[in-house]
């Protein structure tokens, strides 16, 4: 079991070690900062501030010559402060009008069960191209096939129908340009 | 015409409160200016900052007897407010002047020129402290109090034991460091 000085010496570890050892000094410098004498009469000027300052909150005690015996006047201070709010919630609640409910209008319900637009019966048809030929093969007369020549596809031109392509058409063909022809 | 029991309870509590604090403020308030003077390095905050402490004191009087280390507590007290107006104000400390130094430490028995080197010094070496991480520069500064111990230090940090004694190890290498690297370049 350690004795009392053993153990003061290994509570007192750290500033003990410090305070023998005088190598660092940095130390040197904090110990004799931190050994410099308090101003004197600093107990006389901190217990002044300390008085001086505002206290906290208390509790307000009633005065003794408002203090009845029976305490009848807290209850009536209690009433009174309770008709007050009731009766203000009462006028508050008389005075106000309720807000008016919105109107609604009724629509009929739609004719189509899925609604949007309708495609009034048209149908899309597609342009598509003509699809290149292909020729049956024929045979030769040593049985092998031969191939046959496939038509390059003729591209899709749109049927002019209008006077005015027309015109250019056969402006171009007979060798005039197409405005004079249009003239 | 007849005194309540409860003026009378009020009065003796306020008397009994007010006794209990000036026996605190006379027992104590050398230390903690002590310490707040240790960080601030300026006399009129050092003593604003023991003022401040006991009015939280007196703030937090119901707890008073709960508390177990009346010292400890106070100096954590006093340590917090120190370190929240050193983070506010980040003004330079009055002493790391040299000539407020040679002033203010004691120098027994020393010539001009000696006391003049030996604030140069000491600026110099405050100069380092003030170069250290806040950790360690915290224990440091605590460490050099005699009257603390290790348990104490760390009661003060809210750390434990071991992690005072791992950032002082740490605290004393990055001193040596700072020394010798100005060392070196002079």
């Amino acid at each position: 079991m350690n004795s009392p000085s053993q153990n003061a010496s290994a509570h007192n570890s750290i500033s003990g070690v410090a305070a023998g050892d005088v190598s660092s000094p940095a130390e040197t410098t904090l110990r004799l900062i931190a050994k410099l004498p308090a101003p004197e009469g600093i107990e006389d000027r901190v217990m002044a501030g300390v008085k001086a300052a505002p206290r906290g909150a208390r509790v307000l005690h009633w005065p003794e010559v408002l203090q009845p015996a029976g305490g009848w006047m807290r209850g009536a201070a209690a009433a009174a402060i309770v008709f007050v709010v009731a009766g203000g919630g009462w006028g508050i609640y008389t005075h106000v009008q309720p807000t008016q409910p919105a109107r609604v209008i009724a629509l009929p319900p739609r004719a189509g069960g899925a609604g949007g637009f309708s495609s009034a019966g048209a149908m899309r048809t597609p342009q598509t191209l003509n699809g290149p030929v292909v020729g049956q093969p024929t045979t030769a007369k040593d049985g092998t096939a031969q191939p046959v020549e496939v038509k390059p596809v003729k591209k899709a031109t749109a049927p002019m129908k209008h006077g005015r392509l027309r015109a250019v058409a056969r402006g171009s063909a007979s060798g005039q340009p197409g405005v004079s022809a249009v003239k | 015409m007849e005194i309540p029991n409860s003026a009378v309870d009020e009065l003796a509590r306020t008397q009994a409160e007010e006794a209990t604090l000036a026996a605190l403020v006379s027992q104590y308030s050398g230390t903690l200016y002590r310490v707040a003077y240790s960080v601030l390095r300026n006399p009129s905050d050092a003593e604003d900052a023991v003022q401040e402490a006991f009015l939280r004191v007196l703030r937090h009087r119901d707890t008073l007897d709960e508390v177990r280390d009346q010292r400890v507590w106070l100096i954590r007290i006093v340590w917090n407010i120190v370190l929240d107006r050193k983070r506010r104000a980040k003004t330079r400390p009055e002493t790391d002047d040299v000539a407020e130094l040679a002033r203010v430490l004691p120098c027994g028995g020393l010539s001009a020129e000696q006391i003049a080197s030996a604030a140069q010094h000491h600026a110099h070496v405050l100069s380092c402290v003030g170069k250290l991480p806040a950790k360690e520069r915290e224990v440091l500064h605590l460490s050099a109090f005699e009257e603390l111990t290790g348990v104490e230090i760390a009661q003060v940090l809210g750390i434990t034991e071991s992690s005072v004694r791992s950032r002082l190890f740490r605290a004393r290498n990055l001193m040596a460091d700072l020394l010798n690297h100005s060392r070196s370049l002079r």
